[in-house]
């Protein structure tokens, strides 16, 4: 069984003439193709679905570790993880934010913040509710590394005197000033008149889902926001701590730990009452969330797979039975056992790669649906035509090897005894 | 399968051109059925020379079907040798013995067997995709074969558009793409109105006459057989 290069030519020859009758035999049995083709569709759609998600909660998590910062942390008043009755959450003073950026080693800068939830944006005839109104200390643009499209960033002058001035965002820029500039223009938070000094860029992103973009909000100065709305004027809700070295995160966050710990007068063995929580906290916690739909998905799209391949491999078995005759034939005729089993693993082939592109199809369409009801975030890369070949070849040559075989082993004359008179 | 795959079409061993096209010697064949053993064909010696147009004859259970399997090479001798154009086929394997049948032997069956799903011409063109033949080649024999057939205007047809006459004529066409050294016709006309019967054994004849082939008719059948030249009768699973 030496096979030359000629025999080799011979059968990649003889199996592209198998495809172009894998062809025509198909569309003899045009309704038992439907079938198969749509049960391997279906896998390969719950597969482009996996695979998209999967690309696309990583492209998200790398959004947010940007956005975040590798080199930061967040310092929540309360203990998120395992919060005690009653306690506290407004824990974090101007005391600490000073503490912090004048005693712990490393860091860069210490931004309080407050917020207001859910307040109403008025210029001239339009309004629009911003989610969420930040109070935040001088240089807020170059702490989040959020550029500035014009204007200024909020100032140490600014929060000392309580200026009446906000950076806007994005999105109720838009909303109230269309395509002009919103820049020295006065709008009314609430009641307060308040003047634009800078606009923040556009970062097109959601936070960790829902349906608020973190370009809803506007800035203004903690000072003036706690002033003015006559919120609590002592505690933070948060603390964002920026370290200069980001390799360093490990003990800068044990240092910062201490320190609160010293500052609260909190004992050996008692809970904190706060919370630090890095990019890396962030990411955890979303791909737990992720991770279950990841394997949710998984599953489906491989059970859909084995449904589609034993669909498959059950209608071949009936078509081996029914055309005893015709491979009897070929055989008699002079065709080698392996040509047989070629020209039914073409046809396999066939009807599989055709639901794959069915497959995507329906995958790329159930996708859309997903992402457009915020479930999902899905990113369509090369790597998803690439694997749903792949799986559907697989799927073919798995599951089809077993009938071709069958196929090739029937004896010809048994076979034309079989379909004759 | 090695060599056997390239082989080109009419692939009589180098040497062996002159002589018998077929020669059986001592040919039995014998199953076990349970503990008896039935013998089918016993002591079958025979030889068909170049040319010749040939019926086999005998009534059904005579052992003429199993000796055309066993001359087709899609049946095994339980003993005997078997030379087919000089060849001792006894010892191939059956991709061997595939090759062979694809080279050496043009079938004619009596329900025709044409793919139903495939055109008159692709059904004429099978046995030449296994030999390797070139595409264009094959297709200019293959519309050339139905021409001689009187097809040429049917070459796209299916077979469920031709009636039983037509189809034994795209068969004929099939048995011929490889030019090989002998046909074998099992019950030709068996499914055949006697008028169409006698339109396929002209052209038989007309192929054997003109083209110098030899032909091989298994029948049951006096009228068929009357078409042959020489005459052979099994009987009880010996020829007589």
């Amino acid at each position: 069984m030496t096979a030359g290069w000629s025999d080799a030519a011979h059968a990649a020859r003889l199996t592209w003439r198998s495809l172009g009758m894998a062809v025509t035999a198909i569309l003899a049995q045009k309704l038992r193709g439907v079938f198969v083709a749509s049960a391997v569709a279906l896998g390969i759609a719950a597969l482009t679905v996996i695979v998209a998600s999967v690309d696309g909660a990583r492209e998200k998590a790398l959004e947010i570790v940007e956005w975040f910062g590798p080199n930061a942390v967040m310092v929540l008043g309360g203990d998120i993880e395992n919060r005690p009755v009653g306690q506290r959450v407004l824990t974090l003073t101007w005391d600490d934010a000073r503490a912090i950026s004048r005693s712990l080693p490393g860091v860069m800068a210490v931004v309080p913040m407050r917020s207001k939830p859910s307040v109403v944006l008025r210029h001239e005839a339009k309004n629009v509710v911003a989610p969420v109104v930040v109070g935040a200390t001088e240089n807020y643009a170059d702490t989040w590394d959020w550029p500035l499209d014009e204007g200024r960033d909020l100032t140490l002058e600014d929060i000392e005197r309580s200026a009446k001035v906000c950076l806007i965002g994005d999105a109720p820029a838009k909303a109230l000033f269309g395509d002009a500039s919103p820049l020295g223009k006065t709008i009314l938070v609430q009641d307060l008149p308040v003047q634009v000094v800078g606009r923040l860029a556009y970062r097109g992103f959601t936070g960790g889902g829902g349906d608020t973009s973190v370009d809803d909000r506007i800035i203004m100065p903690i000072t003036t926001l706690t002033q003015r709305f006559n919120m609590d004027r002592k505690y933070f809700r948060g603390l964002r701590v920026k370290f200069h070295d980001p390799s360093l995160m490990d003990s800068h966050l044990e240092n910062l730990k201490s320190l609160l710990r010293h500052q609260h007068g909190i004992g050996p063995g008692e809970p904190d009452d706060f919370s630090l929580l890095s990019a890396a906290d962030i990411l955890k916690f979303l791909s737990a969330v992720t991770g279950g739909m990841t394997v949710f998905l998984g599953v489906t799209a491989g059970v859909a797979i084995l449904v589609g391949g034993f669909v498959l491999a059950n209608l071949m078995y009936l078509s081996v039975s029914e055309r005893r005759e015709e491979i009897g034939l070929r055989k008699a005729l002079g065709a080698p056992g392996w040509a047989v089993t070629v020209q039914f693993l073409c046809e396999a082939c066939v009807l599989t790669v055709v639901g794959a592109v069915l497959g995507i199809g329906i995958g790329i369409g159930l996708g859309e649906i997903l992402s457009s009801l915020g479930l999902l975030k899905l990113v369509l890369t090369p790597k998803i035509p690439i694997l749903s070949l792949a799986a559907a070849l697989g799927i073919a040559l798995v599951f089809g090897i077993r009938p071709a075989r069958k196929a090739a082993s029937l004896d010809p004359i048994e076979a034309l005894r079989g379909g004759g008179e | 399968m090695a060599d056997s795959l390239s082989l080109p079409p009419s692939a009589t061993p180098p040497g062996a051109a002159v002589g018998p096209v077929v020669r059986l010697e001592d040919i039995a064949k014998s199953y076990l059925l349970g503990d008896v053993r039935s013998h089918v064909l016993r002591d079958v010696t025979l030889t068909i020379e170049t040319g010749e147009f040939t019926a086999i004859q005998g009534p059904s259970g005579s052992g003429k079907s199993t000796l055309l399997h066993i001359l087709g090479l899609l049946d095994r001798p339980t003993s005997g040798n078997y030379f087919l154009c000089g060849e001792n086929v006894a010892s191939l394997d059956d991709d061997a013995l595939s090759a062979r049948r694809n080279a050496t032997i043009g079938f004619v069956f009596q329900s025709f067997y044409l793919i139903p799903y495939a055109t008159a011409l692709d059904n004429v063109l099978l046995p030449g995709m296994y030999a390797d033949t070139p595409k264009h080649v094959l297709r200019q024999r293959g519309l050339a074969l139905l021409d001689q057939v009187g097809l040429a205007d049917r070459a796209g047809h299916r077979p469920s558009q031709l009636s039983g006459g037509q189809q034994q004529r795209v068969a004929l066409a099939r048995a011929l793409i490889n030019n090989p050294d002998l046909i074998l016709a099992d019950e030709p006309t068996g499914q055949l109105d006697s008028k169409t019967g006698e339109e396929i054994m002209a052209l038989l004849a007309d192929i054997n006459a003109r083209a110098g082939k030899t032909v091989l008719v298994v029948t049951h059948d006096d009228a068929t057989a009357a078409h042959a030249r020489r005459r052979i009768l099994v009987h009880d699973g010996r020829v007589v």
